[in-house]
């Protein structure tokens, strides 16, 4: 009896409302859709710009000449071989050397080890050893390498204008040395950044014997010692709150972003990720409340998420330690103060009480993290919180931190005013780009009489200084860095300056002794001084990358509860209601997600990685809610195909129009394109500083708008009374993903824990994959072979795993075969996999105007989706969409469907499984992208490694061949790309293959060449401060990525393709609360996926197992 | 027609053909010579700076290849020798050698001993040593008979077949691990040899990557 397979009959809710997938030949008669359809890649990503295909044969011609005239010599070159004269010890060359360093960043530096070939440093990963961070990193440290290669970076010391030599520049410190030596530095003053670190704090002790008069004063722009400051002003100690995520089941998040850009965030993410983490069926895992003015990270990982103004967190904060009072019953008045504190705030009092209540329930086991930026208020509300909570020695520690006694800006240009400095050392940082506006930076430091500026780029403190020194970047200088948690790093050079750049423990140290001494001498002595090791513990903290035992004691505090108060009484500018209205708009600062606080405006990963919820690269914008957006008359016009779901933000031929608009705060102004972000309060406008530099390199020039010149001392964070109105005009602005809605399709799966745990197997129940018949055949007795047969039987023997299908699998014989799971549970979308894999595999920077085109070569993409639910009016905007984030890369299909379109050849299987392109073969036809189901596939338009960035319509006549720095910073394991070739995620095969060779190297004659587990990690892998990636051999069923993959929540994406991609994905679960005011039954996204299915709520009737659904729709064939 | 084509054009078809023939095999000797590795590639013998001379030191004096090619076993480069490693002998040996003056003075100086290279493969491959030499490949079957050459000359073709005839087939180049540096080790006979590949093959399970990504990355 043959079997046929039908479509189920459509039900009746599917005859009527929206249709989807199910209807597209409805959809296809929109002449927009069809075109939409029709095309290859996004619109303009295939087609030049005024430059037809006859002027284009005009142009070319002439090089194909060039190309004539270059033949007759093309016998081979002759090259040589440069060996050593004298051989370096433990250098081997073609064998990288990994040495630990450290990336230091405000308060939070981050562990390192770094790969260098050949002398030059070329990839940074987390230092495992490191329990603080254990091996995870982020974005910044991932291209904090592109920097040491950066043309841009200040490569000589100048005064004005005059290029100073090392031994001038030396001089010039001496002299500064001498001058002040008689008055005990009297008229002396520093502003350094506030990076903590042994060398500096015993720097700051000589500088302090020596120069007894001296002013040294710290200055971050984005400001992160509130939380310390109030720890010590309610607990009467210098303390520090640390948290444990591991032990943490309930949490409520006040505007902390700690998955991303707050400090100590890698940690955090790894602990919350373990706590998140799902392994088998009737598992549990923490819930996160979140409440911020923004789309964050952490935001979208809530499981109940709360728009609310920035200034309004504080009110927020107090409801919620009074509700957590009311419960405790105890202090009453106290609670009652609070709420009329914040009596007023339009917040669901549901919200907060069943939030407290699920808090109080699980005292002990939750906790209350807030925003560094948040005022002071906020955070000792945040430690009485954890308290009724009875957090601390669970989720909470707090640990013994040093007194910062440096200065502030203010007080620094306080003293400027007052006429008592003359000379000024700026070490690092850029006040004249990010001070408060209302310092006037710029010209208070113009009253100094001499200004002497470190800086790795000669940017706009630069060029209001008197004399700039090139500082070396962190790869090339000695020194140490104290992590959050106290631990002293190690930061060791990985190259000798390229450019004889100092550091600032070397300009300091001659300020202080009046003569050079290395860099190495001072952080020696520094170090084995103050930790009283020897040099053999020196050597064993270099070699570890920190220093043993120095993490910071905890201690146990208690709360002062009219300190409180007092702070309340002294902040209460900061936390009174902002009420916002149309007319009053907040203006929300934040650090941008790729530049931080404009330190990486030249770096171009950083600037082409798109913002991780906006998806915006190369520029900032004001990010306003969908209702002030409507208000403004911003928001797109009604789509053409009315059943997809309309974006609010508009494009023409994948450019997305940015309108412009003006924001005044006391009567400051900013004029940037707007960009309509969902899920933000309707009377907040963001925008994420870093962007509008004046003066800076080729690559940051001209991105963004620059938000510090709204920002003020008393609003660093964020300020009320905005006003805001459209000026006319459009700004076109890159942003990697057109469209945001799933459309009800099962790309992310998602449900509720609750929901899982009663269904532990919906993820089969949902996507197309569950109508059809099984895409891995029926076993003998007509069970799904899928969940009958092991895993590592259906990788080989591809046949017989086909369904009868008629196309031929690959025999896969290799010893191993290699496969991916992802987390989408614990993924947090935080983008450090994308840069990380650029450093790793040679990917280009395309340029915001490729970008536009939909050219950007990124190998992994995050993937952002809204979803609103079905009772959305595919016409309306969602006002508080849910998020979900995807890591989209290659899927390695085993069978591809790029492979059976290519004419060349040029990507095949290999024999472990690898979906590999040979670069060599490939001729362009770009068949394979086209065919390419996931859309990973990148195209080298033009020659983004060997022509300079906005320059590539030139053509043969434009200058040619990669700068000697830039090709410096390429990995030697794999191959620069050239124009004309298709690229893609290889799995990072440079690594399979050399941890599959240095097995076969220790084999010898034995038979042991499997590749133990674990042994090879991808690069987004290693990255991934969330351990969502894992990598490995499924062949080996005890391998991690194998017990993954037997995981009832592991599903491939467009499945029902038979593509059988390797890269498979564990579904998404959000674990809400029952008695919040804002429950949902099942994530929007699911609900959607039901709507457009037509599957009923509560779900499972429509389809039986898979199997099952064959049997049924093969009724009509019998 | 005879008055618009004489009889002789009878014949033109032929001349044609022929024409074309002798055509395509001009053109495919001359594509053959000067494009492909095995013409355009061996034979290649550069004058070296210093007049190194494998046959003296490899042959003559027996000295193990990874004497001076130190890393051969253990990287995918097998390195030129820092001219330390020439040092370690000829600071006793033929100190006076005008022949050595360079060596000794890249020593003093601290300067590269400018050696052309002879072996040399597209940037896209990636020859591993370390894993041929560790898994039974010797020197000698890429290499040739190093410890014969004065200098050293470029000996097989390197091309893409050169590589896949042996991947292939291994255990017709597999050799005992002890014999790996020995250049004039030979087989018994090709029956011996095949028996021993084979036999090693499965032993120490020799599975020579056959497709692109086990050389291109």
């Amino acid at each position: 009896m043959k079997k046929f397979l039908k479509h189920p009959e459509p039900s009746e809710s599917d005859l009527k409302g929206p249709h989807y997938w199910r209807s597209l030949d409805e959809l296809a008669e929109t002449d927009g859709f069809k075109e939409y359809l029709h095309r290859e890649f996004p619109e303009g990503a295939s087609e030049f710009d005024g430059v037809n295909r006859r002027q284009f044969m005009k142009v070319m011609s002439a090089s194909f000449a060039f190309a004539g005239i270059g033949l007759t010599g093309c016998r081979r070159p002759e090259s040589h071989v440069m060996a050593f004269s004298k051989q370096p010890e433990g250098m081997i060359h073609g064998k990288a050397l990994y040495y630990a360093s450290a990336m230091p960043h405000r308060n939070d530096p981050v562990a390192l080890v770094a790969e260098t070939n050949g002398g030059r440093p070329t990839k940074l990963e987390g230092n495992g050893l490191f329990a603080g961070s254990n091996g995870a990193t982020n974005q910044y440290a991932q291209a904090s390498i592109l920097d040491l290669y950066d043309p841009g970076r200040s490569k000589k010391s100048v005064e004005s204008g005059r290029t100073l030599t090392e031994a001038q520049r030396t001089d010039h410190l001496v002299a500064i040395s001498k001058k002040f030596q008689e008055n005990g530095g009297a008229g002396l003053a520093f502003l350094a950044e506030g990076i903590p670190s042994v060398t500096r704090t015993a720097q700051l002790k000589q500088l302090r014997k020596k120069f007894p008069k001296a002013i040294w004063a710290e200055y971050d722009a984005i400001d992160t010692s509130n939380p310390d400051k109030a720890a010590a002003v309610v607990t009467g100690k210098q303390v520090r709150a640390v948290y444990d995520f591991t032990k943490a089941k309930r949490v409520l998040s006040l505007e902390a972003d700690f998955l991303y850009s707050d400090p100590n965030h890698l940690a955090y993410t790894r602990d919350f990720s373990k706590a998140r983490k799902v392994e088998d069926d009737h598992a549990s895992m923490n819930r996160l409340y979140a409440a911020e003015s923004y789309y964050s990270i952490t935001g979208g990982m809530a499981d109940h998420r709360l728009r609310i103004a920035s200034g309004d967190i504080p009110a927020l904060a107090s409801l919620m330690c009074a509700a957590i009072l009311d419960l405790n019953g105890s202090m009453q008045q106290a609670s009652q103060a609070l709420k009329d504190s914040a009596a007023g705030l339009d917040v669901d009092p549901h919200w907060i009480e069943e939030c407290a209540k699920d808090l109080v329930e699980h005292a002990g086991h939750s906790l209350v993290v807030a925003g560094p930026h948040q005022p002071q208020s906020v955070h000792a509300l945040v430690i009485a919180m954890n308290e009724l909570l009875q957090a601390q020695g669970e989720t909470v520690s707090y640990v013994s931190i040093p007194e910062n006694t440096a200065a502030s800006i203010f007080d620094l240009a306080s003293s400027i005013d007052a006429g008592s400095v003359s000379t000024l050392v700026v070490l690092g940082g850029n006040p004249v780009y990010n001070a408060p506006v209302d310092l006037n930076w710029a010209d208070t430091q113009d009253k100094v009489g001499e200004v002497i500026r470190l800086g790795e780029y000669f940017d706009e403190t630069s060029e209001k200084s008197d004399c700039h020194i090139n500082a070396a970047h962190f790869l090339e200088s000695w020194g140490d860095a104290i992590a959050y948690d106290g631990t002293v790093l190690a930061i060791q050079p990985m190259i000798l300056p390229l450019f004889q750049g100092l550091t600032e423990s070397e300009v300091l140290d001659t300020i202080i002794n009046g003569a050079l001494r290395e860099g190495y001498s001072i952080v020696f002595d520094a170090l084995t001084e103050t930790l009283s090791g020897d040099a053999k513990a020196f050597e064993k903290f270099l070699h570890d990358g920190f220093w043993a035992g120095t993490a910071s004691r905890s201690t146990s505090v208690s709360v002062d509860q009219g300190a409180i108060a007092t702070l309340f009484e002294e902040e209460q500018d900061l936390v009174k209601l902002t009420k916002t209205s149309p007319t009053n708009l907040e203006v929300r600062f934040i650090p941008d997600p790729s530049l931080d606080d404009g330190r990486f405006n030249n770096n171009g990963w950083l600037q082409e990685c798109p913002d991780p919820v906006t998806k915006l690269a190369w520029d900032n914008a004001f990010l306003v809610s969908p209702k002030l957006g409507e208000s403004l008359g911003v928001v797109a016009g009604d789509t053409l195909v009315s059943v997809v779901r309309k974006n609010p933000n508009a494009h023409k031929r994948g450019k997305q129009q940015g309108h412009l608009i003006e924001v005044t705060v006391d009567g400051r102004t900013l004029t940037g394109p707007a960009h309509v972000q969902p899920g933000l309060p309707d009377n907040t406008i963001v925008v994420s500083l870093g962007y509008g530099r004046t003066v800076t390199g080729n690559v940051g020039e001209g991105s963004g708008i620059n938000a510090y010149a709204l920002r003020t001392s008393a609003g660093q964070s964020s300020l009320t009374g905005a006003t805001v109105k459209t000026v006319g005009g459009i700004q076109e602005l890159a942003d990697t993903q057109e469209h945001w809605s799933m459309e009800g399709r099962a790309i992310i799966r998602e449900a509720n824990l609750d929901f899982y745990n009663k269904h532990p197997d919906f993820v089969d129940h949902m996507g197309m994959e569950s109508h059809s018949p099984p895409v891995l055949g029926l076993d003998e007795n007509g069970g799904n072979r899928r969940d009958t047969v092991p895993l590592q039987e259906l990788v080989v023997n591809g046949k017989k795993n086909r369904g009868n299908s008629a196309y031929v699998t690959p025999e896969f014989t290799g010893a191993h075969q290699w496969g991916m799971s992802i987390d989408l549970n614990t993924c947090t979308g935080c983008n450090a996999c994308v840069i990380a894999c650029q450093s790793e595999n040679n990917i280009p920077v395309v340029g915001r105007e490729q970008v536009k085109r939909g050219r950007e070569m990124h190998w992994i993409r995050l993937d952002r989706y809204y979803s609103a639910g079905p009772d959305q009016h595919p016409n309306d905007i969602p006002t508080n969409p849910q998020v979900s984030l995807q890591p989209m890369t290659c899927q390695h299909c085993e069978t591809a469907p790029c492979e059976s379109v290519c004419p060349v050849n040029a990507t095949v299987h290999d024999e472990e499984g690898l979906n590999v392109m040979a670069y060599n073969r490939c001729v362009g036809t770009r068949y394979c992208a086209n065919n390419c189901p996931y859309k990973v596939r990148r195209f080298n338009f033009f020659d983004w490694n060997d022509r300079e960035m906005g320059r590539d319509y030139e053509g043969p006549l434009g200058p040619k061949g990669m700068d000697e720095l830039k090709k410096m910073s390429k990995n030697p394991d794999v191959s620069v790309r050239m124009r004309g070739v298709m690229e893609k995620c290889t799995y990072c095969t440079q690594r399979i293959q050399e941890a599959k060779i240095e097995q076969k190297v220790a084999a010898r004659d034995s038979g042991d060449i499997k590749v133990p587990d674990g042994t090879i990690k991808t690069a987004c892998q290693q990255v991934c401060p969330a351990e969502a990636i894992v990598f490995g051999d499924i062949l080996d069923p005890e391998s991690a990525v194998s017990k993954l993959k037997a995981s009832n929540r592991d599903y491939g994406v467009l499945a029902y393709l038979n593509t059988r991609p390797r890269t498979t994905y564990l579904a998404k679960l959000r674990n809400p609360n029952p008695l919040m005011p804002d429950y949902y039954d099942n994530p929007l996204s699911h609900m959607e996926y039901n709507a457009a299915s037509g599957h009923a709520e509560g779900h499972g009737d429509s389809h039986a197992d898979a199997a099952h659904a064959t049997e049924d729709s093969g009724h009509s064939g019998h | 027609m005879s008055t618009i084509f004489s009889k002789e054009a009878n014949k033109a078809p032929v001349k044609i053909v022929i024409a074309l023939l002798i055509l395509g095999a001009t053109i495919t000797a001359g594509f053959t010579y000067y494009m492909t590795p095995k013409y355009a590639r061996v034979g290649y013998q550069p004058i070296q700076p210093v007049s190194f001379q494998h046959s003296l030191h490899a042959g003559e004096l027996g000295i193990d290849c990874r004497y001076c090619h130190s890393h051969v076993e253990k990287s995918g480069h097998s390195n030129v020798p820092a001219t330390s490693t020439c040092m370690n002998c000829h600071n006793q040996v033929q100190v006076l050698s005008e022949k050595l003056q360079p060596v000794r003075d890249s020593f003093a100086s601290g300067e590269s001993i400018p050696w052309v290279q002879v072996h040399k493969l597209p940037d896209y491959v990636y020859f591993n040593h370390s894993v041929h030499v560790n898994r039974g490949i010797s020197c000698f079957e890429c290499h040739g008979q190093v410890n014969e050459m004065d200098e050293v000359r470029h000996e097989k073709s390197f091309s893409m077949a050169f590589c896949l005839e042996c991947h292939r087939n291994p255990e017709e180049k597999l050799r005992p691990l002890d014999q790996i540096t020995n250049l004039d080790w030979r087989p018994e006979s090709k029956e011996a040899q095949l028996e021993f590949g084979n036999e090693m093959k499965e032993h120490w399970k020799v599975q020579p990557p056959t497709s692109c990504s086990g050389c291109h990355r």
